[in-house]
């Protein structure tokens, strides 16, 4: 090729190449809505120390937020939420406009009226019949009005050290785990452990109020479900709590005898909380840890072990049933923002890929953040979806199956379990969940402490301290 | 008259100058302590929605704080608190300052020794120590043990155990700093009553009996009274490291307050009657120690 045709094609491949670069960003530089002004603070902003990738990931939402809507300005906020911390700030005026609780805290904060409504921005964006029902009972009040977005959804299993189930002898011919799926089976499984590893066979996290949360899940496998559940509303319509029954005493003597007779649970289990259970599996401390789907990197990427060396499986069934908790942590907003601030709050979310939404820069989103999970070792896993809408989920789990880097093997049970309708999926009790929690915690931390510790004693005391909790605060008002 | 300065007269003048030179101080005593402390009092005695006041109902706070098993097992820990501290952390500084003082050499390098725990962090040192105690095999007490052929344990677990062990750690962290102050009330002993001692052939106990500690007797009797002061309102450690566990072994009345505040429930109102509470017990207790510091005094 001789030097004038050589320049000639140089030339036209850069006029090509300058070509495609609007047609690539075409959807991203488009103005959508150029009259919104407005300013939102956006929580939970990747802080200094957060990996680069994950930095670079808000950025670019940043940056397309700001060509989608020019006159919108975002303040990044590194807000973390806690309730104590939330409480004073919504009131003095300086929440940001977005932020992440966990779903035990949108029904107490909207009876609080610490939160703002976005029913009217979210019936703008067309999604309001999209959300999965059960999302919408979270996070509405009496008047179905919605105060929340789910983030993600998680059902609750529970998490397995490949590792120490090797050195116990619990594998199977095709390299797989052999795992509880009986919560007796857990006990006995959890002692061979011990014997053949001298390690914990369970993490137990029985501090604060994590003890409780797991406990809820056993006692609905023990049956304390329908009218020997928990709580239950009467025909009065007064919240009563029922720690009593035999299904709920049968439930705690199984915590005892985790301890007592089985002695699986790890050293410090009144000391440890939810990231320590994490830790003391993925460190090889303990080989089981009753853990959800959306906590996965916690052992893997942040605390060493081998996605190879980890499983995620269903939730162990009991005598009376097979139930997982659900959940998950939502996008909450400041109980303060404008309608104008409601719409461009939707359309940040948007942007996230949290909306059902499918366009090039959502889906780059997506891409995006399973590849941010592969660079630092996070399993790469389908997620459960809040919405019902099913070209969303389709494409979504397209999306990850590109970037999976797990053997799914390890993880199959899991989901079968779920699309299959094995296990039940089960919201948190409904009122007050977080104090339910510590009653219980404070009876589990009496049972795996004390020996000879009357169970039924140590139930009915927590059950009086929550039914008192539960007229102060709901039957007399 | 000529001569007179003009301005406002003498008495007057100075009266409004020293209330000038107090203003900021009361500016600021009345914003940060005086409304907040009025505010809580106020609030216990309402029924509250978050920090709402919804509408007044006396003492019912107190009445339904009080009943609970958990109050009286926190009042019980947080008086058991204060004499373990009285135990393990009283006599500690007074020796260490002693010990400090009869140092002939290096005594620059103790001083900064013992105040050295003062300046980490509160929560690093709980970290630190929960890892001495911790109840894995791996944990750093139970491998000092392990050499002695104790088997492993799990101190934080233990009811019984938990309550002293916070307070060595505490004592541990605060110890050198009362050390530093009772070392300074004793460098102010004037050297010839120790010389007269010697004179006299006092052994170094004597010299401790009848000259340091009667020294330092007032200093004492004021520190004493800020440690119970400050022992009542133990919150963070048991807090970060036994949760308040087990079974509510740990739990102080201020991690008590601080769970119905924050806890969960939201409850300000019980809250602040918990707070009412503590302060109520602290005045009391100040009050019987002014009454009997007064009552020496007029001995003296």
């Amino acid at each position: 090729m001789n030097t004038p045709v050589k320049m000639v094609s140089l030339l036209l491949s850069l006029c090509l190449l300058l070509a495609a670069v609007p047609l690539a960003f075409a959807e991203s530089s488009e103005v959508i809505d150029a009259d919104l002004t407005c300013t939102i603070t956006l929580g939970n902003w990747p802080p200094d120390t957060a990996a680069e990738a994950e930095k670079a990931l808000f950025e670019g939402y940043k940056a397309t937020m700001a060509k989608q809507y020019p006159n919108v300005t975002l303040v990044p906020d590194y807000y973390s939420y806690s309730l104590s911390n939330y409480v004073p700030m919504a009131k003095g005026g300086t929440a940001p406009s977005i932020f992440q609780p966990p779903f035990t805290d949108p029904q107490l904060l909207i009876s609080q009226h610490l939160v703002g409504d976005v029913t009217d921005a979210l019936e703008q964006f067309g999604v309001l019949e999209q959300f999965s029902p059960s999302y919408v009972e979270m996070l509405a009040d009496e008047n179905g009005r919605i105060y929340g977005l789910p983030r993600d959804g998680y059902v609750l299993g529970m998490h397995i050290n490949i590792q120490l189930f090797r050195e116990a002898g619990l594998m199977d011919e095709n390299g797989l785990p052999i795992y509880p799926k009986t919560l007796q089976e857990l006990a006995e499984y959890g002692q061979i452990i011990r014997e053949k590893t001298g390690k914990a066979g369970l993490v137990f996290p029985a501090s604060e109020t994590y003890g409780g949360w797991l406990f809820t899940n056993i006692a609905w496998n023990f049956g304390c479900v329908g009218e020997s559940a928990l709580e239950y509303r009467d025909e009065d319509g007064r919240w009563v709590c029922n720690f009593t029954s035999p299904e709920c005493i049968a439930a705690m003597e199984y915590m005892r005898d985790l301890k007592w007779k089985y002695d699986i649970l790890n050293a410090d289990a009144t000391t440890t909380d939810w990231a320590g259970a994490h830790t003391l599996l993925g460190t090889g401390e303990a080989a089981m840890n009753f853990a959800a789907d959306d906590s996965v990197d916690q052992p893997t990427s942040n605390k060493g072990l081998p996605v190879e060396d980890f499983a995620l499986i269903p939730f162990p069934a009991g005598d009376a049933g097979r139930y997982a908790l659900a959940g998950g942590t939502c996008y909450m907003f400041a109980p303060d923002i404008t309608a104008d601030q409601g719409i461009a709050l939707m359309a940040y979310l948007k942007i996230l890929g949290k909306l059902p939404f499918l366009d090039d820069d959502i889906i780059a989103g997506m891409r995006a953040d399973y590849a941010a999970k592969r660079d630092r070792g996070a399993p790469v896993l389908p997620a459960i979806s809040a919405w019902n809408d099913e070209e969303y989920n389709a494409a979504k789990q397209a999306i990850v199956d590109e970037y999976c880097n797990v053997d799914m093997r390890l993880y199959a049970d899991f989901f079968d379990s779920l699309s299959e309708g094995t296990i039940t999926l089960k919201s948190e009790e409904p009122v007050f969940a977080q104090q339910l929690y510590r009653e219980l915690t404070a009876v589990i931390q009496r049972v795996i402490t004390r020996e000879g510790a009357d169970v039924e004693k140590a139930l009915r005391q927590a059950e009086e301290s929550f039914q008192e909790y539960l007229d102060d605060e709901i039957n007399d008002i | 008259m000529s001569g007179q300065k003009s301005g406002l007269p003498g008495k007057t003048g100075e009266t409004l100058k020293s209330w000038l030179i107090m203003l900021p101080g009361l500016i600021l005593m009345t914003f940060f302590v005086w409304e907040p402390l009025f505010e809580s009092i106020r609030m216990s005695l309402y029924k509250t929605r978050n920090v709402e006041l919804v509408r007044w109902i006396g003492l019912d706070n107190f009445i339904s704080v009080i009943g609970k098993d958990d109050f009286v097992q926190a009042l019980t820990n947080t008086f058991s608190y204060t004499v373990w501290s009285l135990l393990l952390g009283f006599a500690l500084p007074v020796l260490l300052a002693m010990l400090i003082g009869e140092t002939r050499r290096g005594k620059g390098f103790f001083r900064t020794a013992v105040y050295l725990p003062n300046m980490l962090p509160g929560l690093a040192v709980i970290i630190l120590w929960s890892a001495f105690f911790s109840g894995k095999e791996s944990g750093v007490l139970n491998i000092l043990l392990g050499h002695l052929g104790v088997p492993a344990q799990s101190y934080l677990t233990r009811s019984e155990w938990v309550v002293p062990i916070i307070i060595l750690i505490a004592t541990w962290k605060g110890a050198g700093a009362t050390a530093l102050i009772y070392m300074a009330g004793m460098a102010s002993v004037s050297p010839e009553l120790y010389e007269a001692a010697a004179i006299d052939g006092a052994t170094v106990w004597h010299r401790i009996i009848h000259i340091l500690l009667p020294s330092i007797k007032k200093l004492a009797g004021t520190l004493l009274i800020l440690q119970i002061i400050s022992v009542f309102q133990i919150m963070y450690e048991p807090m970060v490291l036994t949760k308040g566990g087990p079974d509510n072994a740990s739990l102080s009345l201020m991690q008590l307050m601080w769970q119905y505040a924050f806890g969960g429930s939201m409850n300000y109102g019980k809250a602040s009657a918990v707070a009412v509470i503590v302060t109520l017990i602290l005045l009391g207790m100040t009050a019987v120690y002014s009454y009997f510091n007064r009552k020496e005094s007029d001995w003296d």
